[in-house]
């Protein structure tokens, strides 16, 4: 049993599948590939794959990871070049190689998007003063009910430019089995500000992390 | 661009998926280069009709020519719907993301009665006028339809500018090409459609008038424009050579059959009296077992599907049903893929049938009783006796289940109060027969669920005469069958009469019933075959504004010397054998199946060969 990892790219209408319904979809992409697919060994047998992290329902992202199995051994631009034959619009294979790290050691996810406003100056110091307070209070829907937390220690602010008609920012958060942030959570506490109305464009994940700033592989 | 407008308001709705296509297996062509494009709707939101094979079958087909262009167009959910309306964005296909009121023709699938209203409403949300005369002189547009429903068309009649009947794979592709010649020389949509007339198969109700008489009935029809007196239904004649998809379009959201499908014979050798389906789609032709298995294999492989059922009236009635479930296996099993067998006959259900299946999973067993004695299941024609039904359970107990799902119909003709006990007490001998077998499910109690229809006439059967029952004789008859209940091990459930009378209200309705579909829907009607949608009252209010007395339709005993809104349709079985067979079951006598002995339906005749 060969032990692979997929990078692929979920964007343009792909990005309206939801995490569930991709399940579904790499199954079936998988046996349109006719790859020796490993199944597991169990009562019902079905074939065994994971993706390292969800993805929320209307983000693009460039850097989905798909862990699989394969029975035999082939080469990997093969297995990237017979899933891309196969795959739904906006959903490609960048490439694929063996798991170097555990996906328990990923800890953070970097997003970028556009925040779009009648007034795009308003909007910019809005963020820029969202960002100079000492915390940034949200209410964050868990398992146990509704708990307040602050996400300021946890935003890593990588990109926060003004262009021409919009707000365009790339911040990096928690990510991983132990704390998950999602950039609603951010826009959500921008909003409550109630400053100058927006809107939040092209959210898309572009970067997983492990400990040190090294890129997920 | 509509594409943009819809995206910004895509996540505010439930399964956005629906909306933007780009499945696997969707078919895209460059529109500049396409002469004629066709917009398939289902009036019913993706879930439903994504699983609907007919819409795979001539979706496929249409694209395979490559000037034609067929996409799909659904009914928004009403989260969507109010979005839509609010920002203008007008119903449009899923391939191309354009308007349908662009496309040449709209053309929708009349699966079942309660989708009408959602026909307009639809067209309303494509900014298409929803009356036929009032849509444009010039040649695009063309609004048609297809399905069983057609088959009495007249309810709809104003809505449509053609009604299509029978099997649709290749006159569809006629009319088209009749279209695409048109179009070119530049002709008006009444040149079109005097001629498209002139089709077999092709129904334009603006062609026909009714002339009533005092009584409410027909007095005759009055025919313009060189329209055939009698509409001809089309059908495939060497069925094993049909078109058939290699692939299906694969949803990312879970759809209601959410498999690859085989069709594997069309028709119905057993005449049931009820059962529309078993008449209108006569004469009963199969694939050959090699057929069915390659259309398996190369959708299988080309949709990624693990699960592939076998569609048909009646699968068992295959005349190569042990080798094709066998050669099906080999493949199925060692593909790891699900093979799902809907529609078993309890007479032929064999213990190597079900050994077979068994090997696949482990589903419900459901037998379809529809009569609680002996006597009414003869008069519906139901050739399945008690003996039949006990050893099937015996069968099924002794291979590990212990829950039987039964179904029955209420209303049925000549049928009294011990019918209606006779359901409960099949059940119970059912129940006596679990308890009576030494080796069944150890620790496991039998569960038995009775699931009760209202009969619902309808045309082309021979029951279309019958009145369906009032909703007083109804009521009683539930609450009968609830007394005769006395166990828990029995769980009873109903259909609500007020749909099934809506349903035969609209199923033998004649053309002075468009004006009530149209009222109905401007009331709000939408989605009448969900619960949560349906509202008897508002229906019954646009009838009586229209003038409507609804029972004239449902509770009338139509005589065999009327003319009946649909006389006009062939659909190959003959009036006379209608209503001999009407009075067959009013003398509690059966009749044997095709195979065993024809009974001189007259579709031999309309073929021009014998059915085996």
């Amino acid at each position: 049993m060969i032990r692979v990892r997929a990078t692929f790219e979920k964007c343009g209408r792909a990005k309206y599948i939801s995490h569930l319904d991709l399940n579904r979809c790499m199954l079936r992409t998988f046996r349109r590939s006719g790859l020796p697919i490993w199944y597991t060994e169990g009562f019902n047998p079905h074939p065994y794959y994971s993706f390292a992290l969800a993805l929320s329902l209307g983000f693009e992202s460039s850097c989905e990871i798909l862990d699989f199995n394969l029975n035999e051994e082939m080469p990997f631009d093969e297995i990237r070049d017979r899933l891309n034959a196969v795959m739904p619009e906006g959903m490609k294979i960048i490439k694929v190689a063996e798991q170097k790290q555990k996906i328990t050691a990923i800890t953070e996810a970097e997003y970028s998007f556009s925040l779009t406003a009648a007034d795009t100056d308003r909007l910019f110091s809005d963020v820029e003063a969202l960002l100079a307070q000492p915390e940034i209070l949200i209410d964050k829907k868990t398992k146990k009910g509704i708990k307040t937390v602050d996400i300021k220690p946890s935003i890593k602010v990588i990109v926060c430019e003004k262009t021409g008609n919009s707000v365009d920012m790339a911040i990096r958060l928690p990510a991983g089995t132990q704390t998950n942030f999602n950039p609603t959570l951010f826009i959500d506490a921008l909003r409550n500000m109630a400053g100058e109305p927006f809107e939040a464009e092209k959210i898309r994940r572009t970067g997983i992390f492990c400990e040190n700033n090294e890129i997920f592989s | 661009m509509l594409k943009d407008l819809i995206e910004k308001h895509l996540l505010e709705v439930q399964k956005p998926s629906r909306y933007i296509g780009g499945e696997v297996g969707s078919v895209i062509k460059d529109k500049s280069k396409v002469d004629v494009r066709f917009a398939f709707c289902f009036p019913d939101t993706y879930d439903i009709g994504m699983s609907h094979l007919g819409m795979k079958i001539l979706y496929s087909l249409t694209n395979e020519r490559e000037n034609y262009w067929c996409e799909r167009c659904f009914a928004p959910g009403e989260d969507f719907e109010a979005i839509m309306r609010e920002n203008n964005i007008p119903l449009y296909a899923l391939e191309s993301l354009d308007p349908i009121k662009d496309f040449d023709f709209i053309g929708f699938t009349m699966q079942y009665e309660l989708s009408y209203t959602n026909v307009l409403n639809m067209l309303d949300l494509a900014g298409i006028p929803i009356f036929s005369a009032d849509r444009t002189q010039e040649l695009t547009q063309i609004v048609v339809a297809g399905g069983p429903c057609v088959c009495n068309p007249e309810p709809l009649a104003d809505f449509f500018d053609i009604f299509i009947l029978g099997e649709g794979e290749e006159v569809n592709l006629e009319l088209m090409d009749l279209y695409a010649a048109m179009k070119k020389q530049r002709a008006s949509r009444d040149d079109f459609l005097r001629k498209a007339a002139q089709i077999e198969g092709v129904y334009v109700p603006k062609f026909y008038h009714f002339i009533y008489k005092e009584d409410g009935t027909i007095d005759k029809l009055e025919i313009s424009d060189g329209a055939p007196e009698i509409v001809h239904k089309r059908i495939i004649k060497d069925f094993d050579k049909v078109f058939y998809p290699d692939n299906f379009v694969v949803p990312f959201t879970e759809i209601v059959q959410d498999r690859a499908s085989v069709e594997v014979l069309r028709g119905c050798i057993r005449g049931c009296r009820f059962c529309q389906a078993g008449f209108i789609y006569r004469p009963f032709r199969e694939k050959h077992t090699d057929t069915i298995c390659r259309e398996v294999k190369c959708l299988c492989e080309n949709t990624g599907y693990d699960e592939v059922s076998l569609a048909s009236l009646s699968t068992s009635d295959h005349s190569e049903i042990d080798p094709m479930l066998t050669a099906l296996l080999d493949y199925t099993v060692s593909e790891r893929i699900n093979l799902s067998l809907p529609s078993l006959r309890v007479d032929n259900f064999s213990e190597a049938l079900l050994e077979k299946i068994k090997k696949v999973r482990k589903s419900g067993l459901t037998f379809a009783a529809e009569g609680g004695t002996q006597r009414l299941r003869d008069v519906i024609n139901k050739n399945v006796s008690e003996d039949e039904i006990m050893n099937t359970c015996r069968i099924a107990f002794e291979g590990g289940y212990s829950s039987v799902k039964l179904y029955f119909m209420m209303g049925l003709p000549t049928e009294t109060d011990e019918d209606i006990v006779g359901i409960a007490d099949l059940a119970n001998r059912i129940i006596d027969l679990y308890y009576s077998i030494e080796n069944r499910p150890k620790g496991r109690g039998v569960q038995i669920s009775i699931s009760c229809a209202t009969f619902v006439p309808k045309p082309f059967t021979p029951f279309q005469f019958e009145p369906q029952d009032t909703k007083e004789m109804i009521e009683h008859k539930q609450k009968l069958l609830l007394d005769s209940v006395k166990t828990k091990k029995i769980k009873v459930s109903y259909h609500n009469p007020e749909v099934s009378r809506l349903e035969v209200i609209l199923a033998k309705g004649d053309r002075r019933l468009c004006r009530a579909v149209y009222t109905a829907w401007k009331k709000g009607c939408k989605f009448d075959s969900w619960d949560e949608y349906f509202n008897f009252e508002k229906w019954m209010e646009a009838f009586s504004e229209c003038g409507i007395d609804t029972s004239f339709y449902a509770n009338r005993r139509f005589e065999y010397d009327e003319i009946l809104p649909w006389d006009h349709l062939d659909y190959f079985v003959s009036k006379e054998f209608l209503i001999r067979e009407n009075k067959t079951a009013h003398k509690s006598i059966t009749t044997p199946n095709c195979r065993l002995r024809c009974s001189g339906c007259g579709v031999n005749k309309k073929v021009g060969r014998e059915c085996f």
